[in-house]
This record gives structure tokens, sequence and C-alpha cells, in this order.
């Protein structure tokens, strides 16, 4: 814990200003069925940053994703305790609303789902359950999303077409581009990249780059380098427990568990 | 402005109880079913006692009666029209999914879908008017010649060449079922693995090795819940069988004699029944018929539902 | 020659063999079915007249048509499916998102499994003593209760395996914004599923059109022309059957312009009905 409080705040004067934590787990477990999939975990996400979650598979890093919008509860038999604080409510508590949660924490997943609907409509569908907009605000919102998702020049002219025209890269900035449309303050990020063509993979990890000016964003990958490449801070996770979570530059140079090492030099899983 | 949550957290209540009763609806039917011509069916049952279910007398003037003739019409029916049908669906399935070249494939799968659905009022008309009177005068006079002088199984064949009967009613039954029963089988057989039909072919393997030794054990279960599935089918199909079974209430050893079967007799005399006891006697009829085929239908279901768990692990 | 030959040459002949006895098969079934169809065809064709459609259903001997059972049946089936659909949408939605892995949720499938392959002819008994013998009169309710009975299992598990299909992200990513859970389903996961559905209530159209056996006791039949929902109404199977069971020859004709006019609608429904879902498979791919 202390090792990494001395990071972060190390990481601080580097990019000039101070460093808050936005969203913080705390002894946070998780079961389905009689499976333990998180064990002990505490995390704390810097605000306006990248943080990559990496680990073999199974290693708990998408089940702490899916904690953090509390999208397990569709389950039966998924248990989560402990907590997690998003500016320190807790998000588990009964009485947090899901709605609000959602709305707050977005979330794009590992394929493209684009809804059955026209390209707009994808955008405009959850703002519309939100908020009441005018049809000029609406427009507006939705270009605004489509823009921050650098997806609006390649669309604007065909944006009443059936969003399953458009090709897997396109879509997953679609997808990208719905949940930002809500003003979220934190995006989760599931393997975002691992449908998509190196091309489409390099537009999106560009995209995550400009949209952590605005947003906390935390994002899974199985891809190391990818974790490299975009985020400022790495959590390595394995058999449902956190090992190690570190500045990123530091934990490819100069690990400081033995397992991490392992893992990031290809000695296992 | 934000939309208040506690409307759509009721609203998604309302909707998931009103989805929920839609659910139990469905049990309801069943159920009721079952209830409704048991109850309807007692008074048949406490009149008559277990002699209900043996006696052969079903005498509507006299007020007397047995399920035992219509029980073994449809018992006898439904296994003719199954030893007939089960080969050649197999030979059907097989054909549609190891043998025909591809192109093929698709348009004869397709047709004899569409077949399964024509209406078994069809069916029954066909066998009434084309089939019956062509057996009474080409195939049954010569069976009763050639077959019925044989000893043991002579006396499945002996007896006027009328063209309806027991046999009849099997043979239009199997017609009936062929097309569903190959459809349910070639479902199945396209469940197997190509990995696993490709490695036995790379082993220098026969189609019909494939087929005997791979494709058949790997679907064994689910094909005889299939065969299972057909069978409910003849079991309880009425309109295919009322025109052609001749809705005799007798029990002969001869196939060609006229018989009746559960279903047939329901068809026939429960809307003009008027004694109490004789639309009682139909309803318990009716509540057999349902033992019979909801315990034939469960053990196809519990066959074919062992494929799908397996078809989610593999 | 070496015993390893004789081997594969028998290997090889019993391959024929068994290939040549598919084949047949094959052909045996489909020879009954063409026979059937044709039988079907050749008779009702030359029974189709202009009458058929403009009269109503005559006496013995007499000139007629089956007007009244056209639309009799169209009524009854159309109620059928209305009482049926939404009931059977309804339940497949609770199966696919809401008991998909309960108990319950696997006791309702295979109930409704049964359901769907139940003689018809029960479910007839059962809404007659339900209706019919409460309110003491065959009626086309009556009727359409009966049918409506056989739609629903078929509507429940068309609509429960086609929500399945839907990727459980689609429900994740429409859930993590916030939508609720009964609006994700109506407004985005009917949407995906909306062409299986549409499948699953035309082959219940197909299959009530010709139903016959759950039609003798609930709706009965009439020999005039009747809309009135609380009495007996003519339908197309009933009349075929009684017609076709009758000795006399014009009865008998109707009969089979009826089964032909069933058949043709049967046969065109189950078409399309697999258009639709050749349509969406390509649409999806």
């Amino acid at each position: 814990m202390s090792d990494l409080r001395l990071a972060v705040n190390a990481a601080a004067p580097a990019t000039g200003e101070a460093l808050t934590n936005k969203l913080v787990a705390r002894k946070l477990g998780f079961r389905y069925g009689d499976t333990q999939a998180l064990r002990d975990v505490s995390i704390d996400i810097p605000e306006r940053r990248v943080t990559a979650l990496i680990g073999p598979s199974g290693c708990g890093k998408s089940t702490l994703l899916r904690v953090f919008n509390r999208i397990y509860a569709i389950y039966p038999k998924q248990v989560a305790d402990g907590e997690v604080l998003l500016d320190g409510e807790n998000i588990l508590g009964p009485k947090y609303p899901l709605s609000r949660l959602r709305s707050k924490i977005g979330m794009v997943f590992q394929k493209p789902v684009p809804f059955p609907m026209s390209i707009y409509e994808n955008v405009a569908y959850a703002i519309r359950h939100h908020e009441k907009l005018t049809r000029t605000q609406m427009d507006e919102r939705v270009e605004e999303a489509l823009q921050q998702a650098a997806l609006w020049t390649e669309v604007k002219d065909k944006l009443k077409r059936s969003a399953l025209g458009l090709s897997g890269g396109q879509q997953q900035r679609l997808c990208i581009a719905r949940a930002i449309a809500l003003h979220p303050e934190v995006l989760l990020l599931d393997e975002p990249t691992s449908a998509l063509d190196p091309i489409a993979t390099g537009k999106i990890e560009q995209l995550v780059a400009d949209l952590k000016a605005r947003y906390t964003i935390v994002i899974v990958t199985h891809n190391m380098q990818q974790a490299a490449r975009c985020s400022d801070f790495t959590a390595f996770m394995y058999l449902g427990e956190l090992i190690e979570h570190g500045i990123t530059e530091k934990m490819f140079t100069n690990p400081g568990k033995q397992q991490t090492e392992d893992y990031i030099t290809g000695r296992f899983g | 402005m934000r939309y208040p949550r506690r409307t759509s957290a009721r609203a998604d209540r309302f909707f998931a109880g009103l989805v929920a009763s839609a659910g139990y609806f469905v049990l309801f039917a069943l159920a009721g079913a079952a209830i409704s011509m048991f109850w309807g069916g007692r008074e048949a049952i406490t009149t008559f006692g277990f002699d209900f279910f043996t006696s052969s007398n079903w005498d509507v003037g006299a007020g007397q009666f047995g399920a035992a003739v219509a029980i073994f019409g449809t018992l006898v029916s439904a296994t003719i029209a199954m030893l007939i049908a089960v080969p050649i669906s197999f030979g059907i399935a097989l054909f549609l999914t190891e043998v025909a070249p591809n192109w093929l494939r698709g348009p004869v799968a397709a047709a004899i879908e569409l077949l399964a659905g024509i209406p078994s009022i069809i069916y029954g008309m066909w066998g009434l008017f084309v089939l019956a009177p062509y057996l009474g005068e080409h195939i049954y006079p010569w069976v009763n010649d050639n077959l019925g002088e044989l000893p043991l199984i002579g006396a499945l064949f002996q007896g006027p060449p009328i063209g309806i009967g027991l046999l009849t009613a099997g043979l239009v039954l199997a017609v009936m079922v062929i097309p569903f029963t190959s459809s349910v089988m070639r479902e199945v057989f396209l469940t197997v693995p190509t990995r696993l039909k490709e490695s036995a072919y790379a082993l220098g393997s026969t189609k019909w090795e494939v087929a005997w030794d791979i494709v058949l054990p790997y679907t064994r279960t689910a094909v005889i819940g299939g065969v299972f599935l057909g069978l409910g089918r003849a079991l309880g199909e009425t309109m295919a069988v009322t025109f052609v079974i001749g809705n005799a209430y007798n029990i002969s050893a001869s196939l060609l004699e006229p018989g009746t079967s559960i279903a047939s007799s329901i068809a026939n005399e429960f809307a003009e029944a008027v004694d109490p006891l004789h639309k009682s006697a139909l309803l318990a009829l009716g509540f057999v018929l349902f033992v019979i085929t909801f315990v034939v239908l469960s053990i196809s279901r519990l066959m074919l539902r062992q494929l799908k768990r397996r078809e989610g692990t593999v | 020659m070496s015993e390893s030959s004789n081997l594969h040459r028998w290997r090889a002949i019993k391959n024929q063999i068994a290939l040549v006895l598919s084949g047949a098969a094959a052909l045996f079934g489909l020879f009954w079915l063409t026979w059937i169809l044709w039988t079907t065809l050749s008779r009702g064709i030359g029974a189709i007249n202009w009458a058929l459609f403009t009269q109503m259903t005559p006496p013995p001997n007499e000139e007629g048509g089956l007007l009244n059972a056209f639309a009799g049946s169209a009524v009854m089936c159309l109620m059928a499916i209305a009482i049926g659909a939404p009931i059977g949408v309804a339940a497949g939605t609770y199966l696919a998102e809401y008991a998909n892995f309960r108990k319950i949720g696997h006791t309702i499938r295979f109930v409704n499994d049964i359901l769907l392959s139940a003689p018809s002819i029960v479910l007839g008994l059962f809404v007659y003593t339900l209706v019919v013998a409460t309110t003491g009169q065959f009626s086309a309710i009556a009727g359409s209760i009966a049918l409506a009975l056989i739609v629903l299992p078929v509507v429940v598990r068309t609509t429960d395996d086609m929500l399945r299909l839907v990727p459980s992200q689609m429900r994740e990513a429409a859930l993590s914004l916030g939508v609720p859970q009964w609006k994700v389903t109506v407004q985005i996961l009917y949407r995906g599923a909306l062409g299986g559905i549409v499948t699953g209530v035309l082959l219940a159209l197909a299959r009530i059109s010709g139903e016959t056996a759950p039609l003798l006791f609930t709706a009965f039949s009439s020999q005039y022309w009747s809309l009135d929902l609380t009495q007996p109404m003519s339908n197309v199977p009933v009349v075929v059957f009684q017609y076709a069971a009758s000795p006399y020859e014009s009865w008998q004709q109707l009969a089979w312009a009826g089964a032909f006019m069933l058949t043709m609608f049967v046969l065109v429904l189950g078409i399309c009905a697999r258009l639709i879902l050749l349509r969406n498979r390509i649409a999806n791919e």
C-alpha cells in the first residue's frame, strides 16, 4: 500500500498536477457459485489517468472491471464483498442507485455490440433515458460524442443508417461514443481491441490517449505492449489477487515482485 | 432534467411480474389439462374401478365402458408406425448429412421439414381415399394368401382385406411421422463436430464407418430421444388415424381387422356423447392418453437434453 | 490376393450397400410424401371454383362453397394468435431473461416442451371442460382458446431461443448505460430477436390452421354464416373432416377443395417463415 502511495506521489510532479483517487477498492472479494474469483483486492484508481489491468486469463482482471459498475448483478449467484468507493461513496452499498452508478461509470466490452438501430440512435438511445433534451441539444450531444470518439468524420453522412453496417473498429468506437455521450466520469474498457485488426487497434489506443484528459480510464488488456503504450499505471493480477500495482514505466522496467517479472518477460501463463 | 428513478424501478418490477406470470401460465396450461381430464373422468373410474383399464367391453347403449381396446389400438398402431418410420428416418437423416451431394442437402431437408407441417387431416384423407382402397384391392389379398398361412406370425395377417384397420392406421402414421423424425435426427446428426468426423476420414474410414462408428455412438441418446418424440406424436395423433382405423371396438390378433385408438374414440364420440358416464369415460380415456404421452415425451426430452448439455461442454 | 486387400474390398462393398440403402430410404420417404401432395393437388385443384369463396357450406348434393368455413377459420386463428402470441412472448422472455439459470426456468422449459408435442385432442378436452361445460355451449371463443394453447408453446420456444441467441454482451452494454432492464428487453433485445419471433408466430399460425382435433368439441361447426363468438362457428378443418367422412360426392369434392387450400396455406406460410429466418441470418452476418 505505502509503496503505491509513494509511487503515485512520485508520478504527480511529472504530470504537473496533484492526483486524487477516483475509484478505490478496499478488501474486495468476489465469487460466483463456489468459485472465488477475487480475493482481498485493494487498489486505488487515480483520476484522469489510464490504469491498465494485466495478468493471465482467469486472473480476475475482467471480473474486477465488472464489479466497478456492478454489471455482474444481472447474474444470480454472483456476490461481491468489501467496498468500492467512487468519490468516497460505497457503490456496492444497497442504497447506491444502479442507474446513477451506470451513468457515472461507462463500460465498453471486448466485442463491439452496436444495438440493432441507426448510428444516431445508438448514441442517443441511452441519453434519452437519463436526460430530456430538445432535438438540437440531442444533435449536438450526439455529434460531440462521435467527435470525441474520433468517428464523426467517417459517419456524419450516414447517421440514419444501421450501425450493423459499420466495420468492427468503427463499431467499437461507436460503443465508446455511446458510453461517453452520457458524460460519465469513469470509463471501463474490457479488452476493447481484442477483436480488432492492428489498424483499428491503433485508432482505439490513440483515442484512449486523447480521452484521458477528461475521463478516468481503466483498461483490461492481455496485450502487454498495449498496457505499456497507453497506460500511466499498471496493476498485475494473478489468481484473483492483486500482485503489484505501480507506475507503468517502472512496472515494465523494474518490477517489484518476481511473479510480475516472470509474467512480463513471458516466462509463465 | 433527470427522470425520477423510482418510477423506472417500479416499471422494472411490474414487467418482471408480468412475464413471470406468463411463464407460470405455461405450467398451469399443462397441469390444468391433466387435472380437468382426471376430474372429468373420475366418475367412470370410480364406477368401473380398475376394470376400466382392462375390460375390452365398450358398449354405449348398455353403459359399459372399458378402455382396453382403445389402449391396445393406440399402442399397436403407434408401434407399427415406429417400426417402419425409424429405419427410414435414419436412412433419410444419414442421406441428408453424409451421403447426398451438398447442393441437394439443403433443398431436400427444407422440403421434408415443410411436409412435416402439413395438417394431419390431409394424411388421414389420403389414407382413406387413396391408400386404403389400394391396399384393400392389391396388397392385403396377397398378404392374406401368402403370410396368413405362416406359423406364428400368420395370425397377424388373417381376416377380411377391407383396407382399413390397425395396419393401415400404422402405415399412415408412419408416413406422417417420417418427415418429423427424420428432421429431428438430421438436426441431431449435424451436432457431431466436424473435426471428429474429419479425423475418422483421415484414418481412411468409409462414410458408412463414420456414420456407424462415430456419428451414431456420439448421438445415440439424442437419436433415441428423437424416436420417442416421434412416438409421442404417433400415440396422440387423431385425424390421421380416425379416417382409417375402422373405429370398431374389437381386439383381434389380426392387424387387418378394424380397431380403434384412444384419440379416434374421443374424436368420434365426444361431441355426441349424451350419457354423463359416457362423457366421463371418454375424459378418462383422454387422461390415459395424457399420461402415456407425458411419460414418452418426458423420456424424449430428457434424452434430447443430454445432447444439449454435451454441446455446451465440447 | 492379400488378406488386407480383401478386407478393403469388403469394407468398400459394405459402404456401397449402406449408401445405396440410405439413398433408397430417402427416395422411399419422399415417394410417399410426393404421393400425398400429388393426391391433394390433383383432387383439390379440380374442386376449386369461384363458388368456393362466395357461397356457404351446402346441404348434401347441392352446390355450395366454404365461405363461412374460411371466415370462421380466419376469425378463430387470428383470435388464437391474439391470445397465445403475447402470452407466449412474455413467457419466453421470462425464460430467457429472468429465469434462465434458475430451477423454475428449467421446469417451465421442460413443461413447455411437453406441451409443444402434447396431443392436440387432449387440449380440446381441457378447453371443453374449462369453457364449453361451464358456459353450456360450443363457441368460437372456446375454439380460439384451444388453438391458443397450441400457439402458446410454439411462441414460448422460439422467443426463448431467439432471445438467448442475442449475445449477453448486448444486454450488458445496454444495462451498463443505465437503461432499466425492461426497456433493454423491449427496445433492444426484441428488436434483435424480432425476425425469429415473427417466424415463430407464422409457424404457429400454420400449425393451428389445419388443426382439427381441438376444434371438434370446442368450436364444433356450423352450417351457416356466423361471426358470433359465443356460438358454434364453422371452420375449414372440421368441415373437411365431416364432409370427407360423408357418403356424398359433392361434400367429398368440397372436402378436397378445403384440404387443398389448407395445404397451400401451410406450405406458403412455411416458406415465408423460412425466408424471414434466412434474411435475418444474412443480415446478421
